[in-house]
């Protein structure tokens, strides 16, 4: 998967999780949590979206690489090579 | 392999949304309900050609869409449901009627300041200071018991006014007797006081149906008709479920909504029975009459929440039924709501289990039919005679609720004590609903959806 299409993905599963979700003036390297008003309930839902999605095991101590989207992008490249 | 990774005992409202989070991330998930219908302690039934709904007065923790952390929101989100295409329906206003003295609110919050303004303007200070307070409690933190009355005596210093605020949050979740935990009060005064009541449109039907959808469209299975009769376990872990008709099911692990006392006797967990059993339940009596008979009733609140005794009696009562105070439901009165031809008046009065389930099956229908006439005729005095215009009656009691919910003893509100971690003896048997912790519709709900996310998901 390239980049863009990484980035694709994580939009769509918060749009999927979150109906009033707005993504304009987005800030790709400010934290997705902030800047989209999701709380850790959200949160979780990305991280089973991604398990459920591409059999992701993402650790509790690798949550802080999701935080923003420039990071999640970072954090899943290596992981979704070949998808 | 086992036949289930997740096992669900209930299909009322934490084990439908615990189905939906389990189901939604590819868990094959069953939910086993011994009745006939979904829904536990808020579903339905039909007679004579009129549904009937248990339990479902109003549902708390009003939000508009854009409210993201409202817990009605979240609850949404989690459930995957699609908020924006849910109607709610706002109540008209709510009443809470002690010896005569009577202060209204509604969900805007400024309706109730306004009224303790008029009714105890001595108070209105501190009142805006509890509202402070709570609004900066953390009623999720770990915390020890803390007394609701003692906390109240120190904030107001005002006894009928506190009472006044207990009663409506006491009969709306409250499993103790007499005084509560601060931290539950503080989650009811939001959820009522600051959120407010409505209802879904139509009735708890369509609410259900749309529930069981979701969580069959994620794939999971829901069994009717199927009691469990037996939690079983070997070598530590629980293995699965022994139904009534004898069937063994395997599972990897187990989720119990039946309750503390039940979930003892499904499972011969060795806790103290007498602890864990609530003491709180209630008779409630439907009444339905033609619109037109009711022109002279005083029909223009939601809820009315009366005491009429001097001080606030939140008790299992020393006879059948306590009349002295209760609640009157007007199931119609909320904007938009379409009304029918005959309307619905709902009763509920505090009952005592042990004396109900005393008496021989004759006797239990006579004294039934008694204290259903005297809830109406106490319900009268407030908001007019309308017994003679009554078509259709129906009542249920304690014992209704312990046989259609297994919460024993009829206790709605289930044990005083809860296990809010949700955790057993047993790694892989875990309690929601009721006994967890979160009380009412909403928080029924919340109950599944954390125990689910905290013990099966992560």
């Amino acid at each position: 998967m390239t980049r863009d299409e990484i980035k694709d993905v994580i939009l769509e599963i918060i749009a999927d999780i979150d109906e009033e979700a707005d993504f304009n003036n987005l800030d790709a390297d400010a934290p997705l949590r902030d800047q989209l008003d999701l709380d850790s309930m959200d949160f979780l839902d990305i991280v089973m979206e991604l398990r459920k999605r591409y059999k992701l095991q993402i650790a509790e101590e690798e949550y802080p690489q999701l935080a923003t989207l420039t990071s999640c992008v970072n954090f899943l490249e290596p992981k979704l090579q070949g998808i | 392999m086992a036949d289930y990774q997740l096992i669900i005992i209930g299909g009322g409202l934490s084990g439908i949304a615990a189905g939906i989070r389990a189901a939604r991330f590819g868990k094959k998930t069953l939910i086993l309900e011994q009745h006939a219908l979904p829904g536990g302690l808020n579903s339905y039934y039909f007679r004579q050609g009129h549904l009937l709904e248990t339990g479902l007065h109003a549902m708390t923790n009003c939000a508009a869409a854009t409210e993201k952390h409202a817990p009605l929101n979240r609850l949404f989100r989690q459930l995957h449901l699609s908020r924006k295409q849910f109607i709610l329906q706002e109540q008209i206003g709510s009443e809470i009627r002690f010896c005569g003295r009577t202060l209204l609110f509604a969900n805007d919050p400024a309706v109730l300041e306004a009224e303790i303004v008029r009714v105890f303007p001595a108070s209105i200070d501190r009142f805006r200071q509890l509202k402070r307070t709570i609004q900066q409690y953390d009623p999720f933190a770990a915390a020890p018991w803390r007394s609701t009355r003692q906390f109240l005596a120190e904030t107001l210093g005002e006894p009928r006014l506190e009472d006044m605020l207990l009663l409506p949050l006491m009969v709306y979740g409250n499993a103790e007797e007499q005084d509560m935990d601060l931290g539950q009060f503080v989650i009811m005064f939001r959820a009522v006081f600051e959120e407010g009541f409505f209802r879904p449109s139509g009735t708890i039907r369509e609410f259900l149906d749309l529930l069981v959808q979701q969580y069959l469209q994620f794939g999971g299975v829901l069994r009717y008709r199927c009691p469990v009769e037996k939690i079983l376990h070997n070598g530590g872990r629980v293995q699965g479920v022994r139904l009534a008709d004898g069937v063994e099911l395997t599972a990897d692990a187990v989720l119990s909504t039946a309750g503390i006392p039940e979930t003892i006797r499904l499972s011969g967990w060795d806790l103290p029975l007498t602890r864990y059993s609530g003491r709180m339940s209630f008779m409630e009596t439907i009444s339905l009459l033609p619109r037109e008979r009711a022109t002279d009733l005083r029909t223009n609140r939601t809820i009315i929440f009366y005491h009429n005794a001097a001080e606030l009696k939140y008790r299992r009562p020393e006879t059948y039924l306590d009349t002295s105070w209760g609640v009157i439901c007007f199931p119609e009165n909320f904007s938009g709501q379409a009304s029918a031809d005959l309307m619905q008046i709902r009763i509920t009065n505090a009952a005592s289990y042990p004396l109900w389930k005393a008496l021989s099956a004759e006797a239990y229908e006579v004294e039934k039919k008694q204290w259903a006439a005297a809830s109406v005729r106490a319900s009268e005095e407030i908001i007019g005679n309308y017994q003679p215009a009554i078509v259709y009656q129906d009542s249920f009691t304690p014992l209704t609720i312990e046989r259609y919910t297994r919460k024993a003893d009829g206790a709605v509100y289930g044990s005083a004590v809860k296990i809010k971690d949700g955790v057993t003896p047993w790694p892989n048997l875990f309690l929601a609903g009721t006994d967890q912790g979160y009380l009412g519709i909403v928080g029924a709900m919340l109950s599944g959806i954390t125990v689910v996310n905290r013990h099966l998901l992560q």
